[in-house]
């Protein structure tokens, strides 16, 4: 039987072709790397989903240890993980960033 | 207490640039190491790491290194923020 944690962040990026976990709340970021993801996406169009992990120190521990990645925020498109936005912006550079996620919302 | 290595009241040990360096030499023994403090508080660091043992790893891979090489600094609190660039000397 899997971790419950991880079924639930499984679901999570299944769900939302964008997901960042982070700090604080859209509405809200507390951190601003956190922002600078925000930021980053708007400029994009695509929705996206912010999921605030600091009320849940189990799940950031969960999620630490699927990904191998210490920090926060973290990202996901199209259910892989793809780092905070020092691995996007090097990608956006080489222009790999927008047919990734043309692809993720293709059927959208 | 090395110099320019001093008690911040609020935060205990602050860390150097030497010293931030060290760690990523002990995993990447021929890295360039560039540290740039963004908020003059010694603990929101950019860094740019130049090594030929990035080649054939991808970012992400990459940037677990220099974690893995940070994790001590970064779990006692002394960085709490990190931005990170790895390149190879070729500028891969």
């Amino acid at each position: 039987m899997a971790d419950p944690l991880e079924e639930e962040i499984q679901q999570e990026i299944k769900k939302h072709k964008i997901l960042i976990y982070g700090k604080g709340t859209k509405a809200l970021p507390m951190c601003g790397f956190t922002r600078e993801t925000m930021q980053f996406f708007d400029q994009y169009g695509y929705p996206y989903e912010v999921i605030d992990v600091l009320p849940n120190p189990a799940k950031r521990e969960a999620l630490t240890k699927m990904t191998n990645w210490p920090t926060l925020p973290k990202v996901f498109i199209n259910g892989h993980f793809y780092g905070d936005t020092d691995i996007l912006e090097p990608m956006e550079k080489k222009g790999e960033l927008e047919p990734l996620l043309k692809d993720a919302f293709k059927n959208i | 207490m090395g110099l320019g290595e001093r008690i911040n009241p609020q935060c205990g040990f602050m860390i150097t640039t030497d010293s931030l360096t060290d760690y990523v030499r002990k995993a990447l023994p021929d890295a360039k190491v560039s540290v740039t403090d963004r908020t003059g508080t010694m603990d929101h660091f950019s860094i740019r790491v130049v090594s030929d043992l990035f080649k054939g790893k991808n970012l992400l891979d990459r940037h677990r290194l220099i974690y893995n090489a940070l994790d001590e600094p970064m779990k006692d609190g002394r960085i709490h923020a990190l931005e990170i660039k790895a390149e190879t000397t070729d500028g891969g």
